[in-house]
């Protein structure tokens, strides 16, 4: 396989999923201000936090209510990481990729952006907040749907594996620092029915609170919440899944060109997944410990790329 | 007489490149009044290379060098052998004559009386030629050594002027070049005249014991196809015939098609140095030392 | 809500076989009221209609489409399945200048134009004629020049050409084979006999249609096409294969072999796509490719593999910047030194532009005779060079009778139509062919034939009418030559409109070349 083509194969399916993830992000923060009206006022800050894109965000648009917010995050051009941003990245990889990925993961992701294509801040008022972030979840669950029943077991997609896991860990590990860093300073809250709606909205962030009361029962505790984020090893989303997909991936990577080792930084952090837990890292700091998971994800982007993806 | 030539071209990158493919043209050609004896190429870091000849017959060495290098250093020796051309003498074939072949010609050297590149055919050069165009009954060979010599007597050489990609309009403007623009400019006037004409890259071997530094023995000159002699040189920037220390490396339409060294490479970095090392001798006087390459920046 | 409503959605890849069940013919279509096919068609007086005569009926050896045609469901909602169809499987081309990306549908038209088997039978000793000549020319004027040495060709027509390359002189490729695909423009005049208009010798393309429209008529029509004995097309991607594989390098016996693609945005990349799929090989850009120690690499996720053939679909210009533009970011730098170290063959060959420059085609019947001692069993369409001054004035003085072509250019670019032009346009032409009178060639206008085709009219109710067709033939070279049967047919949609380039509100056909006497 072409460096080019696994490399438009990892950008595709990272992009997918952050353009996804951000889908969630947004609509649960929605739902989150219409349960608690009393937070609108700077209710949608978070959101730019939880993605880093603050000074971004208010570079151009003066305030920070929820047109504008919705705006930035889903369907500006100018902003490189909007949904729709990403949805176009996918799709231009895939058009190069039309050899490599099955008709029908082409088809659906180019009808999502042609879809894209047009629209535009009515649509929200359209269509509705709620039945936009709906649909918009519904399509990539058939662009998973169509990956996951076309696509051959094959070098390909591991690649398409690698970049969907690395940005989902990324983002869970980021959404859980920020949150942990927004809800907990405020010792009044604790235990209080707004933070507790908070947790189960970063749990719901991650499509995780039904998995979540199937594993710890209808308390929500903020250290059961991290180690069910962080350390699960059967749900889907929590980052040691993630990982622990990941180094299998790049293991089959490796072993198909020959190499001993597969790169380095995915086995460190899949190893330090696997021995965390909740307790520990809440008492030797959260924010340090997610920090070092990110610099992880970053260190394997760049030994990935170094190996297999860089053309010079 | 026999003539010992090394021509060392070194590039100094400030980032590493990589991926350097090159086209060299530094083998002398073959004439009937030059032969190479020997002839050795050394690149390094070691480099691939393959030879071929051009559409010009000349030598081409395609050279690549892929792994990463901060220096380049391409070295040609050369052992010449060169006889003294023969003069113009007896050679009277008029203008008027000549130009009965003009409509034959004019197929069979449609290259060298044709615009190039280098050599646009402007209104500016019409307006030189008008100024030295021949008479019917002149020797198309006298007419040749009358454009040779007016074109160095009417320009003035004058090295920064120009530079390698100038053409005829720019040393027309500025009155000013050097060898390659004295030729280009030649070359014009005698292609509109309509006597076939090439540009010569090659080297200009120091007479006694004065001996050039860095690329100053690098030349520039042409070749007309006069009836009855064939290509004879001229050099333009001397306005004379050729000597037996013309020694020809490439002939070509213009510059574009004869640069010793041509490629491309990768690099992050864009700065380079280029240096040049000519040394140009008699054989058995030859320096076993030579002087380290003067370095330009370009 | 609904995000995906628009049928614009289905400008888009996605092959649905499935979902095209009840759409597919057998099913309870609705039978044709309308009048009969034949009676409501009338072929253009002194035009050469393709399937009819002037009285009506149908010409010999179509009586059985025509009646079959006739007789079959109704054709307009054949049609209307055929666009669905179309749209769903995404056979498009990008059309250059409008926004990044767009992707058009080439219009089809569901009746198939039909070639008998006498007449394909010359038509293909004729092309592969043609080609070989052709390949002979590139094969001379890139080696000793013999045609220009005897002044068969004028030498300063070919060294003045700016489809001529130096950078191609001393290359041998295996077999003297420069051109390996070739697509060769044909036209039929008023007298019904096939001309060469033009030869496509440096990136043809279209030959991706001629499959996909065949495979669509397989769907709505798999009985005519097997009761017709219709010739197959679907072998064309391996003769592709085997034509490449034969020009590796010798001594390499299982060569691999790449497709070169300037990259997605290029018009034909819909065809790159479908090629480099067919064939079973690797689909490459330029920066997926690098040349080491005069051997042609791509670059795999965990080594560079070695590429033998390259089949490339960019120009000469881009190719190597070492030895053309230098700003090329296309290419591959160093692959014209690989290709003398014949580690590496190119197909199509550098400089192969050189054979159908338009001025040069005047001279292709010559070259016949040249090169295969043979009279042309093909005749070229009259054309001459505006460079000669006898010429150039009797042609100026009756502009408005002829078509004018620039010599360089290709895709119908350019092209001024006499009888067609206004006032204003052939003084502009005038006016450009007086000040460069070498870049420019013209020929006598073709009553090109026509061919009944479903075109909607005022009523909304989609009628057979005649629209002008050509038909451009594919012939790969290979160790041996090999002739697609038929080509891609092309018909200009707009009434009297002979312009058939896709570029230029152009559809297509499918052509039918049969198998024996019907």
């Amino acid at each position: 396989m072409l460096r080019r083509v696994a490399s438009h194969l990892f950008w595709t399916a990272r992009n997918l999923e952050r353009a996804e993830w951000r889908a969630r992000l947004a609509d649960v923060n929605y739902h989150l201000l219409v349960e608690s009206p009393a937070a609108s006022s700077d209710g949608w800050l978070p959101l730019l936090a939880i993605t880093g894109e603050r000074a971004e965000f208010s570079a151009r648009y003066p305030a920070a209510d929820e047109q504008s917010v919705l705006e930035f995050f889903t369907i500006d051009e100018k902003n490189p990481s909007s949904i729709r941003s990403c949805i176009g990245l996918a799709r231009e990889n895939c058009r190069a990729l039309r050899n490599h990925i099955s008709s029908e993961m082409w088809f659906e992701v180019n009808t999502l952006y042609l879809d894209a294509q047009r629209w535009s801040a009515a649509t929200f008022h359209e269509y509705g907040v709620y039945e936009f972030f709906f649909e918009l979840r519904e399509r990539f669950y058939r662009i998973a749907g169509v990956v996951r029943n076309t696509m051959p077991r094959e070098l390909g997609y591991d690649f398409l594996t690698v970049g969907r896991t690395l940005e989902a860990a990324e983002n869970v590990s980021r959404l859980l620092d920020v949150k942990y860093h927004f809800l907990l300073p405020r010792p009044n809250d604790v235990g209080s029915p707004l933070d507790l709606s908070q947790w189960a909205a970063v749990l719901r962030s991650a499509s995780a609170l039904e998995a979540y009361i199937g594993t710890y029962g209808n308390a929500i505790r903020i250290d059961k919440v991290v180690e069910f984020l962080l350390f699960d090893e059967t749900f889907p989303r929590a980052a040691r899944f993630c990982i622990d997909r990941l180094e299998a991936a790049l293991e089959r990577i490796a072993a198909g060109g020959g190499e001993g080792e597969s790169v380095p930084g995915a086995r460190m952090l899949a190893s330090r997944l696997r021995s965390g837990s909740a307790s520990a890292v809440l008492g030797g700091g959260l924010h340090e410990y997610l920090l070092g998971v990110q610099e992880d994800c970053a260190r394997i982007s760049d030994e990935m790329f170094a190996r297999y993806l860089r053309f010079e | 007489m026999r003539f010992r030539v090394r021509h060392v071209t070194r590039f100094s990158y400030q980032e590493p490149a990589y991926e350097s493919h090159n086209e060299l043209r530094l083998k002398p050609r073959e004439s009937p009044h030059q032969h190479t004896l020997a002839f050795q190429l050394e690149v390094t870091p070691p480099a691939a290379i393959i030879e071929y000849k051009d559409a010009f017959g000349n030598h081409v060495h395609a050279v690549s060098v892929h792994e990463a290098h901060r220096e380049l250093e391409v070295s040609a020796y050369s052992l010449v052998e060169r006889t003294e051309p023969p003069t113009l003498e007896g050679l009277t074939h008029p203008f008027g004559e000549f130009l009965q072949g003009d409509s034959m010609r004019a197929q069979e050297e449609y290259d060298f009386l044709s615009a190039s590149r280098y050599v646009p055919f402007s209104d500016p050069l019409k307006k030189l030629f008008w100024m030295v165009h021949p008479r019917m009954e002149e020797p198309v060979a006298e007419y040749t050594r009358r454009v040779v010599a007016w074109v160095r007597d009417q320009f003035s050489y004058e090295p920064g002027t120009t530079n390698v990609h100038s053409d005829v309009n720019d040393i027309l403007s500025t009155g000013a070049g050097v060898c390659q623009d004295f030729a280009h400019l030649t070359l014009g006037i005698l292609r509109l005249a309509g006597v076939p004409a090439r540009y010569v890259s090659g080297y200009l071997a120091p007479r006694g014991r004065t001996r050039p530094l860095g690329a100053q023995a690098s030349h520039a000159w042409i070749e007309a196809l006069l009836p009855e002699a064939g290509w004879t040189g001229f050099d333009p920037t001397h306005g004379c015939l050729t000597t037996d220390h013309h020694l020809r490396l490439a002939v070509g339409r213009d510059y574009g098609d004869v640069p010793p060294l041509r490629g491309v490479y990768r690099s992050p970095g864009t700065n380079y140095t280029m240096g040049v090392m000519l040394d140009v001798g008699e054989s058995g006087d030859f320096d076993a030392d030579p002087q380290d390459p003067g370095a330009t920046q370009q | 809500m609904q995000l995906a409503h628009c049928m614009m959605l289905r400008l888009s890849h996605g092959e649905r076989l499935s979902g095209l069940g009840s759409e597919m013919p057998g099913d309870a279509l609705p039978m044709s009221s309308a009048v009969p096919f034949s009676a409501a068609y009338r072929p253009l007086a002194g035009l050469f209609d393709e399937m009819f005569l002037e009285d009506g009926r149908a010409r010999p050896g179509c009586e059985p489409i025509a009646q079959a045609i006739r007789s079959s469901p109704d054709l307009a909602v054949l049609q209307a399945m055929a666009e669905r169809m179309l749209l769903r499987t995404g056979v498009t081309f990008n059309v250059y200048g409008e926004r990044a990306g767009t992707e058009r549908i080439f219009p089809f038209d569901v009746i198939p134009r039909i070639i008998d088997a006498a007449t394909w039978q010359t038509l293909e000793a004729g092309l592969i004629q043609r080609v070989k000549a052709l390949n002979a020319f590139v094969a001379d004027v890139y080696g000793e020049g013999h045609i220009l040495k005897d002044c068969v060709v004028p030498r300063d027509l070919i060294l003045g050409s700016p489809q001529y390359r130096r950078g191609a002189i001393g290359l041998r490729p295996p077999h003297g084979v420069f051109i390996t695909v070739a697509g060769i423009d044909l036209v039929r005049g008023a007298d019904g006999r096939f001309r060469v208009l033009e030869d496509n010798v440096r990136t043809p393309s279209g030959v991706s249609y001629v499959i996909e429209n065949r495979l669509m008529l397989t769907r709505l029509m798999p009985e005519l096409l097997r009761e017709c004995r219709v010739r197959s097309v679907e072998h064309y991607p391996a003769d592709l294969l085997e034509s490449l594989t034969e020009l590796a390098p010798e001594g390499v016996e299982r060569p691999t072999i790449a497709l070169l693609t300037p990259g997605p945005y290029n018009s034909a990349f819909f065809e790159h796509v479908f090629l480099s799929q067919r064939m079973g090989v690797e689909l490459v850009e330029g920066r997926d490719l690098v040349c080491i120690d005069h051997k042609l690499y791509m670059k795999t996720v965990h080594k560079l593999k070695q590429v033998h053939v390259l089949y490339r679909r960019i120009d000469d210009d881009f190719l190597d910047p070492v030895v053309f533009r230098p700003d090329s970011l296309l290419g591959v730098p160093g692959l014209t030194a690989a290709m003398h170290a014949d580690s590496v063959a190119v197909a199509n060959g550098i400089g192969t532009g050189i054979a159908d420059d338009k001025a040069v085609f005047a001279y292709t019947p010559q070259m016949i005779c040249y090169y295969l001692g043979e009279q042309p069993i093909l005749p070229i369409v009259e054309t001459f060079l505006l460079r000669d001054p006898e010429v150039r004035s009797k042609i100026l003085r009756d502009l408005d009778r002829y078509v004018v072509k620039p010599t360089g250019a290709s895709g119908g670019y350019g092209v001024v139509i006499g009888p067609r032009a206004s006032d204003r346009e052939l003084a502009e032409a005038r006016e450009r062919i007086e000040s460069n009178p070498s870049g420019f060639v013209a020929q006598p206008m073709v009553k090109l034939s026509t061919h009944p085709t479903l075109i909607t009219d005022e009523k909304g109710a989609p009628t057979p009418v005649p629209r002008h067709v050509d038909l451009r033939p594919f012939v790969l070279t290979g160790a041996r030559p090999r002739v697609l049967a038929g080509g891609l047919t092309r018909v200009a949609l707009r009434e009297g409109s002979l312009i058939v380039n896709s570029s230029q509100g152009g559809g297509s056909k499918d052509t039918w070349v049969l198998d024996g006497p019907c």
